[in-house]
């Protein structure tokens, strides 16, 4: 369930694992990506620049006077694509934006679920939701099929092409900046908990981007039955996310909320 | 505090003592528990005693084990319920929390199921709740539904969600079941309604 954004101060940054992204951040597709090739006999595409989608979340991205690239992941299927849909890598930029200062920003989409359980804890207090037990947390995120997460790298652009420390090994600030997670059967159903955005990132499409991703992640297992419970300031949403809410007139029913 | 519980793939370091309020009962048969002794409750009260449907040639079951999957596709498909690969029903079952069937004693099959699926600590969703047609309003699918909210509960979940279709709103309101309490909607993703050309 997404949250209403509130203010508060960023976390603090960790230093990023290894091979986890793409280091030369201007060819940006699978050339560069290294990731375990997914289930399932589908050939993959070659890439093209979508349009749809990402237009329509495109304007949110200009937010101040600096110049933002977008970075299209894999395209999004056409109804009649589908059955020849690119897998999608398990990690991918969605986002690159140049700030001042030379800094450089990307947000990454991952669906390997790699995450920090203090991170994530930090995440959920910035959005206003009430402390869990952090071993609870990990438990929870161990158990789930699908953890996908967004993180923010801030980099200097003149460190484009460095990977080696050198004398100058340079800081890469890594924060996690968004999570949903979907728990399943692995074979007929999944539902998806726990979507969030840092609010100094809302408004921006990257709530929109993570679900949808995740969603995409999931059709590609096979998975036929996604649902979720939005609470009703979100149930908006989700429908733009190709959700319905009482499909056929089914409900969803809690046992004794609070 | 910290709770302890079944999960699908319990690492050492997660498995804990529960030190929660004493209504956490161990009643269930499963190997996989991990509720030290201490931790016993009173026994829950259902609506039918698990002697009383014993006496009446239903015998519960938690586990998976001499449930003939066949048998429950049958099961689905009278309800109707698609009839589905059993092989996915078998992975299915592999990646559930918690499950309980009954099985009529005199044929050996399975005439109740329900199972409950989640992250282990804080949500579970209950699918496939059946009853053989002719074995239907005898009691048999709210003794499945006590027990099995009774399993989840006593792993420590307490946000048990499931979806109901309309015309069955009223078997699980008595259970306890609200739906959309406070607005929150039960969502599907819709396939094929995105990008119409």
């Amino acid at each position: 369930m997404l949250l209403i954004p509130i203010s508060s101060s960023s976390s603090s940054s960790i230093s990023p694992p290894p091979n986890s992204y793409p280091s030369n951040h201007h060819s940006l597709f699978f050339s560069n990506l290294t990731f375990p090739i997914q289930h399932g006999s589908r050939k993959l595409k070659t890439l093209r620049l979508r349009a749809n989608f990402w237009e329509s979340i495109r304007s949110g991205f200009v937010k101040n006077n600096n110049s933002t690239q977008l970075v299209e992941p894999p395209s999004i299927v056409n109804d009649e694509e589908e059955e020849t849909e690119p897998l999608l890598p398990v990690e991918f930029t969605l986002v690159e934006r140049n700030l001042e200062d030379g800094l450089v920003e990307e947000i990454i989409f991952s669906s390997g679920g790699e995450i920090d359980v203090y991170d994530l804890q930090g995440l959920c207090d910035k959005v206003g939701w009430p402390r869990r037990p952090l071993v609870k947390l990990a438990a929870a995120l161990k158990n789930s099929y699908m953890v996908a997460t967004l993180h923010s790298v801030m980099k200097s652009s003149s460190d484009s092409d460095s990977s080696e420390g050198g004398n100058g090994q340079k800081q890469q600030e890594k924060k996690l900046i968004g999570m949903a997670r979907a728990t399943s059967d692995h074979a007929f159903n999944a539902t998806i908990w726990d979507v969030l955005v840092d609010p100094e990132y809302q408004g921006q499409g990257l709530g929109k981007a993570l679900v949808e991703k995740l969603v995409r992640a999931l059709l590609q297992r096979d998975i036929g039955n996604i649902s979720l419970f939005a609470d009703s300031q979100v149930v908006d949403f989700y429908q733009n996310l190709g959700f319905e809410a009482d499909p056929e007139g089914i409900k969803g029913m809690f046992w004794y909320p609070k | 505090m910290f709770l302890g519980g079944t999960i699908s793939t319990p690492p050492a370091s997660l498995r804990l003592r529960s030190t929660l309020n004493p209504q956490n009962a161990v009643t269930q048969s499963s190997s996989q528990a991990t509720f030290p002794a201490a931790m016993q409750r009173k026994p829950p009260s259902y609506s039918i005693s698990d002697e009383d449907l014993e006496s009446r040639g239903f015998l519960l079951r938690r586990t998976s084990e001499g449930l003939n999957l066949d048998q429950l596709n049958s099961v689905f498909v009278a309800v109707g319920f698609p009839r589905r690969d059993t092989a996915k029903i078998e992975v299915a079952l592999q990646h559930t929390d918690a499950l309980l069937w009954v099985e009529y004693e005199k044929t050996r099959r399975p005439v109740a199921f329900a199972r409950a699926t989640g992250d282990g600590v804080f949500n579970a969703i209950i699918w496939d709740v059946v009853v053989d047609p002719s074995f239907q309003s005898c009691g048999l699918g709210k003794a499945v539904m006590e027990r099995l909210i009774e399993d989840l509960q006593a792993k420590g979940i307490c946000n048990i969600a499931l979806y109901s279709e309309p015309r069955v709103l009223g078997f699980y309101r008595p259970l306890g079941f609200v739906s959309d309490p406070d607005g929150i909607k039960g969502m599907v993703f819709i396939r094929k309604q995105r990008n119409k050309k």
